[in-house]
């Protein structure tokens, strides 16, 4: 197995390589002079691409404490799984280093491109996966069911129309996607969008255009049924979907080759532990995301998820191998957007990615893992970012009755800040789709 | 107020409504030979799979040979030593995941085996109540990686599916899948030892109590503290290497032990697979403070495990807290998700009265009054798993019809699980949840995309869909329509639909809708030809597809 110098030795042999990554992005500006090169202004189109980091990350081995009282309880409370060793991190300032096997991301943070949070989260959390997943999926002050992201969509989209404009990668729906109106689409591969074909052909099924008789006058018929609309509004998403333009003949986006290896790619240069491929999962949604707007397809909004991250036990080894896919992928998106130009302008400039998870992990490790625990850590990538530190680190020598961090950031300022500052909503509508207001994070 | 006195008289529509949501529906001759018989003493026996109708000799019998696609060959490792081709297994043959041929860790087969079970199994309800529970005890073959022991767990869940719920929480805490899946052989409180809390907070939120009902984050350090240690072994026996390469070997079988230092013999390997004649010490001593109560953890009375008092401790010290999550997610699953907090209260305590007896209580919920009423019909989306059986069981030839088939007549489950992971897309992969929450059921179950792939399975159901495999053409859901869809022949466009609402039984599809149907099918006279029975699978299609077919 590799260690991890031997990793970090690694990726100084294949720094050509990665260089290269960095070079595609295209990022144009240079920190000459030790400045940040300034963000490009908020595009006129504007896509938002969520990345949900599924199971709780333990974000204190993402961007470990350095310095000071923190690195201290670090030591003593990570006795086995800290990563503490300078090799291995990216000093990141005001006492906070980046775990180099989040790949891409120094090169990112270099730019000036990524801005993190930490100490996300909420009053109250109960450490459950499931309530918090639910809550950061509301984002209301007052939850009721809906996802803020589905509230947006209710305000923002043509109740008719407009059935591309949020889409997620994932075959779920989750409910940060849910209005209460509509629904977001689910579109998880690029092909065989045919309108209904065979299980096993991509022939059409003969007749099926008296398909749209059903879920049409279902949602004409005026039924309050919820499973009867349920079904209605998820067969006409369908329905309409195909019937894009985009998804030209055949049912398929036009393909497109991805111009960088993303991970789990032959030519991708970093490996697991193990030296085995990492996972392409989220490599294979992002690579999707960057087709369909390649396509022209309308998307303003994208969900994709990179799930495996409840790291109670293997951390050691499960840990690494899963920073090294986020990471790897999300700068691999990101450089490959530099070479996708739209008819509103180029890609890169118009995409900013918001990574979350529903919560970080315990201070005190376990035998091998870490278990659930309160406050995480976002991140915002993008040309427009303002790069730099949002908000204060949680105090690790002032932790809760559980032994957990005390959260620093609301995260309903985050979903505030990327409403008004670049979806466009009014301060006012976006005070209203979150219940309250909440105060704005400086990076856009 | 939920009404649970029982019927004492039920219709046709109460028989076929019972069919669909404790079974996998009735065709129209199993629903008139139910309702010929009194309501109390019919359920009895479809709960108990007592009597002829319920006899599994002849499924059985047609398991161990069923007729699926077989699974590519093997060559022989070219550099392990003993190794040989797997030759083709000749069909017919069974399900190649479990026993001698569990090496093969195939979980689209083991999926296939499920479906296939559904389908035919004359006992529907034991099938039925384990995709319940599985929903419930949501356990992922991803990181157990071991099919043949997810289907041990899956019979486990069929067969104390209705035994007393703290029994089935002990027997599903020391299940070896659910060992592995939330980590409870990795949790060591031995000494200083921190407790791995995986299974300790999933076991109460997820699996009888629910987030935030009656239990705090001290509960959950507790209850690890007590539940560590608990894990398995294996016997050499227990080893099924593949043939093609002996070095890769998986075990069919596994056994629960506590892992508290002392001999494991006659078994010889820990649950790594490492070799030993002694169990590692990892068990937590002394007494641990659980719900207010204290408990010694290390107690071996009753003839329980070493911190099995805690198991029950939560059925015991919880109770109202854990009859009313089970009465949740059982109305939820059987009945509907419109009840009221008072209806919700009645089940919960139907359950408490019934100590916990699952049969005692599903019997009577599902005799009652409530669960018979109007606004219960057709009031829930059904999942993409138990949607797909219960059409291939209203729209396939019996078993006995499929068996003497060639090939026989039974769906191509192999080929339909293994593609594009079907399940998966439908909204359900089964046997492998994402997490241990399992699937949200009712309007969850549908979006967009998931509507695709019912699409997909409905053209595959209705429009006699044939795949070619090693030379062998497989129909996926074999239909022969003028025997296994109208052994009369319809006179009239409206006698095809009426004969399949009858069959697919879909909630009430507006008659705007048919008509539009009917007319776009039949707009010149009606003659029963070739040409209509073909309108007649595309009128199948349309129905399954439609917001109706949706409902149960």
């Amino acid at each position: 197995m590799t260690t991890r110098r031997e990793f970090i030795q690694t990726l100084g042999a294949t720094g050509a390589a990665l260089a290269g990554l960095s070079a595609c992005g295209g990022g144009g500006g240079t920190s000459g002079g030790g400045g940040l090169p300034a963000p490009s202004p908020t595009p006129a189109a504007p896509i938002l691409v969520i990345v949900n980091i599924d199971g709780g990350y333990d974000w204190l081995n993402v961007t470990p404490p350095n310095a000071g009282a923190n690195l201290g309880v670090y030591q003593t409370k990570r006795a086995t799984l800290g990563i503490t060793d300078p090799a291995l991190l990216t000093d990141l300032g005001s006492g906070m280093a980046l775990n180099k096997d989040l790949i891409g991301m120094d090169a990112l943070h270099a730019q000036g491109r990524v801005a993190w949070i930490p100490g996300i989260g909420m009053p109250n959390p109960n450490l459950s996966h499931f309530t918090t997943i639910d809550l950061w999926g509301q984002g209301a002050a007052v939850p009721a069911g809906t996802g803020w992201l589905g509230r947006f969509a209710d305000t923002a989209f043509s109740p008719t129309g407009d059935v591309l404009r949020g889409i997620t990668v994932t075959a779920d729906l989750p409910v940060m996607l849910k209005g209460s109106g509509r629904t977001f689409v689910a579109i998880t591969s690029a092909g065989g969008y045919v309108f209904p074909a065979y299980l096993l052909s991509t022939s059409a099924v003969p007749d099926a255009a008296l398909l749209e008789t059903g879920w049409a006058s279902a949602l004409s018929a005026g039924s309050t049924d919820v499973g009867y609309l349920a079904g209605a509004q998820a067969g006409r998403l369908f329905h309409d979907a195909q019937n894009n333009p985009a998804f030209g003949t055949g049912g398929s986006l036009t393909t497109r080759t991805p111009t960088v290896p993303y991970p789990g790619d032959a030519t991708y240069p970093v490996l697991k532990l193990n030296n085995t491929a990492l996972s392409s999962s989220l490599s294979s949604q992002l690579k999707l995301i960057a087709q369909m707007i390649s396509a022209g397809l309308p998307g303003q909004v994208y969900f994709a998820r990179l799930g495996g991250w409840d790291t109670h036990s293997n951390q050691a080894v499960d840990h690494p191998n899963l920073q090294r896919a986020l990471g790897g992928a999300i700068k691999a998106f990101y450089d490959d957007l530099a070479s996708i130009t739209t008819s509103a302008g180029l890609a890169q400039d118009r995409v900013l990615i918001l990574a979350y998870s529903e919560f970080g992990r315990r201070v005190q490790e376990n035998n091998g893992g870490t278990d659930h625990g309160t406050a995480g850590l976002s991140f915002c990538v993008g040309k427009a970012v303002k790069g730099g530190l949002y908000g204060g680190y949680p105090d690790l020598t002032s932790l809760d009755a559980n032994g957990n961090m005390k959260y620093t950031n609301d995260f309903r300022g985050l979903y505030a800040t990327v409403l008004e500052r670049w979806l466009g909503q009014t301060t006012a509508a976006t005070d209203t789709l979150l219940g309250a207001s909440y105060p704005r994070l400086g990076f856009l | 107020m939920a009404d649970l006195t029982a019927i004492s008289t039920w219709t046709l529509a109460d028989a076929q409504h019972f069919g669909r949501r404790a079974g996998f529906g009735l065709t129209p001759a199993e629903a008139a030979a139910l309702q010929a018989q009194l309501p109390g003493a019919a359920i009895d026996a479809w709960i108990d799979g007592t009597g002829p109708a319920y006899d599994t000799t002849a499924f059985t019998a047609a398991l161990a040979t069923a007729d699926v696609v077989a699974e590519p060959l093997v060559s022989a490792s070219t550099t392990v030593a003993g190794s040989v081709d797997v030759p083709a297994v000749p069909a017919p043959h069974p399900f190649l995941v479990q026993g001698a041929e569990a090496w093969r860790n195939n979980l689209n087969t083991a999926q296939a085996l499920l479906a296939w079970r559904m389908q035919h199994n004359p006992h529907a309800f034991e099938e039925r109540m384990a995709l319940f529970w599985h929903n419930l005890f949501a356990t992922g073959w991803h990181k157990v990686n071991n099919a043949a022991l997810m289907l041990k767990q899956f019979q486990l869940l069929r067969s104390q599916g209705l035994a007393k719920f703290d029994d089935l929480l002990v027997a599903i805490s020391k299940d070896p899948a659910m060992l592995l899946w939330l980590d409870s052989v990795l949790n060591n409180a031995s000494g200083t030892n921190v407790p791995n809390e995986n299974y300790a907070r999933e076991v109460m939120e997820l699996y009888s109590l629910g987030a935030d009902n009656g239990y705090n984050q001290t509960d959950i350090t507790q209850l690890a503290k007590a539940l560590s240690g608990w894990s398995f072994t294996y016997a050499e026996a227990d080893y099924i290497k593949n043939p093609a390469n002996p070095n890769l070997k998986f075990p069919a079988d596994a056994r629960f032990k506590v892992y508290d230092g002392t001999a494991i013999a006659p078994d010889t390997r820990l649950w790594w697979s490492g070799v030993a004649t002694a169990s590692s010490s990892m068990h937590a001593t002394g007494t641990i403070s659980l719900f207010g109560q204290t408990l010694d953890v290390t107690t071996t009375a009753n003839g329980w495990a070493k911190g099995e008092n805690a198991i029950r401790s939560i059925v015991s010290l919880r109770g109202s807290n854990c009859a009313q999550f089970l009465a949740r997610r059982l109305l939820t699953h059987f009945v509907t998700t419109g009840f009221s907090a008072q209806d919700l209260a009645d089940v919960a305590a139907l359950i408490q009265a019934a100590g916990f007896d699952l049969r005692a209580a599903l019997k009577t919920l599902l005799k009652s009054q409530y669960f018979f009423s109007a606004a219960n019909r057709h009031a829930l989306i059904e999942g993409p798993v138990s949607w797909t059986v219960r059409a291939a069981r209203m729209l396939c030839p019996s078993l006995s019809a499929a068996s003497a088939q060639t090939p026989r007549g039974y769906p191509a489950w192999r080929l339909v699980t293994n593609s594009a992971t079907t399940f998966d897309e439908a909204g359900m992969k089964v046997l492998d949840p994402s997490g241990p929450n399992g699937w949200k059921e009712h309007t969850a179950w549908l979006n967009s995309n998931t509507m695709r792939y019912r699409a997909k399975l409905a053209a595959a159901l209705t429009l006699n869909e044939t795949r070619t495999y090693n030379s062998v053409v497989y129909p996926l859901f074999p239909a022969a329509i003028t025997v296994d869809w109208f052994p009369t022949a319809p006179t009239s466009p409206q006698a095809v639909y009426d004969r399949l609402v009858v069959l697919l039984q879909p909630a009430p599809i507006p008659a705007t809708v048919s008509s539009a149907w009917l007319a776009a099918l039949w707009p010149a006279a009606f003659t029963w030809d070739t040409a209509a029975q073909t309108k007649a699978r595309e009128l199948a299609f349309l129905i399954l597809c439609s917001p109706s077919g949706q409902l149960y």
